[in-house]
């Protein structure tokens, strides 16, 4: 039984609903998964929604879905982001070292002969046309 | 009642059967009734590493279609009287065991031995299926090099997805000197992808190449680093907590002279 003293006074509340407005409010209801361990390799997820994975995504390790990919851990398989074609689509991870990396139609790679990158969470995201790559800071969108 | 254990890695010509034949040896030597099981059919190595190769009557084949019983095909070891081999057959493939029958054999021998040994074949098809049929627990050997970490991490997560839950590492073929220099994977480097429990390091050594083609287990040399190594790893199986072993030990004269004089 709910105590109804205890709710949450509706100014306070934060609306979720399908409209136009989940742009503004940056709260976005679209379907998420959680993943609670390591992809190894040869394991593949397909997700129609956005996916968050506790744990690393290991080379040969493939992640598709149709909204944003975060990993809480180092990303060293392969990621694609936004696969219907959505552009707005994210990859995030604590480390992102992948294989190859694609968001919507563009498929992209590290430079050759890079050895290690930067030990901080990372976005790779398009802006311009182009899959540019950033520290991540919370916040910063 | 034993326990089924088998060695797998997914990538060939890691050091399975090496491994197998020295923890096998290893847990003999301490009194433990082992038997090995050579589970590669068609490309047996199992008994040339052991020595026996000349003593095979009866193989697994044969058990599994009933050509003969159990004990006719066991071979008893050489130089311990607890340790038993079934080996493969030469002449068939790996479609002729089933899992089913795999399992009933390791049931069968899990009642008469401590421990129950299985070398499994390189690579993910009914060969290792087999294999892992009737195991409770896994060792997963891998070198310290990209493409055998890639295929042990694969070989993981088959085995999670067959129930074979914490399977255990061991690393073979190290060469400290070139992890110095940053020319090899480091143990780190490796348990960070792989991220399960460190069984044992084995370190390169020119003496298992020679103990393979004699026939002679190199955990009974005294004087091998290698079989130093798979007699620490045989302690820990028996659950016993043994330290690493200091693996930056250089034998060479120079380094002698320096540890002699006192210089690092």
């Amino acid at each position: 039984m709910v105590d109804a003293d205890k709710t949450v006074p509706a100014d306070n509340a934060i609306e979720f609903n399908h409209s136009a407005e989940q742009e503004a409010t940056k709260v976005m209801d679209t379907d998420t998964v959680l993943v609670q361990r390591t992809l190894r390799s040869g394991q593949n997820f397909y997700f129609d929604g956005n996916v968050v994975i506790l744990g690393d995504v290991n080379p040969g390790a493939e992640v598709v879905a149709r909204g944003d990919i975060i990993v809480m851990g180092v990303l060293r398989g392969v990621v694609h982001a936004g696969v219907d074609g959505n552009e707005d689509a994210k990859v995030i991870a604590f480390r992102l070292q992948p294989t190859q990396l694609r968001i919507a139609n563009h498929i992209t790679r590290a430079p050759d002969g890079e050895a290690d990158g930067p030990h901080q969470p990372e976005m790779a995201c398009i802006k311009n046309g182009n899959v540019v790559i950033d520290t991540f800071y919370t916040g910063g969108f | 009642m034993g326990e089924v254990i088998v060695v797998t890695s997914g990538k060939g010509g890691v050091g399975k059967t090496t491994t197998v034949a020295n923890i096998g040896t290893g847990l003999a030597a301490k009194e433990k009734k082992v038997v090995l099981v050579d589970a590669d059919i068609g490309l047996r190595n199992l008994d040339v590493v052991l020595g026996l190769e000349n003593r095979i009557v009866y193989d697994i084949v044969d058990v599994t279609s009933e050509h003969c019983r159990l004990r006719q095909a066991l071979i008893k070891d050489k130089r311990f009287e607890s340790l038993y081999l079934l080996p493969a057959a030469q002449t068939k493939d790996k479609t002729a065991v089933s899992p089913e029958q795999m399992q009933k054999l390791c049931s069968d021998l899990k009642e008469e031995h401590d421990f129950v040994i299985i070398d499994c074949p390189a690579g993910i098809e009914q060969g290792f299926k087999n294999a892992i049929a009737g195991a409770d627990k896994a060792i997963v050997v891998a070198t310290p090099e990209v493409s055998s970490v890639r295929d042990a991490d694969r070989i993981i997560g088959l085995l999670e997805a067959s129930d074979l839950r914490d399977p255990k590492l061991i690393i073979n073929r190290l060469q400290p000197k070139m992890v110095r220099y940053g020319d090899m994977m480091s143990i780190e480097d490796i348990i960070d992808i792989l991220a399960i429990d460190l069984l044992g390091v084995v370190p390169d050594d020119e003496m298992i190449i020679v103990s393979t083609n004699r026939g002679d287990p190199v955990v009974l040399n005294e004087h091998s680093r290698s079989g130093q190594a798979y007699r620490n790893i045989t302690r820990r199986i028996l659950g016993e907590a043994v330290p690493m072993m200091d693996l930056n030990y250089d034998s060479g004269f120079l380094s002698k002279l320096r540890r002699f004089i006192g210089i690092k």
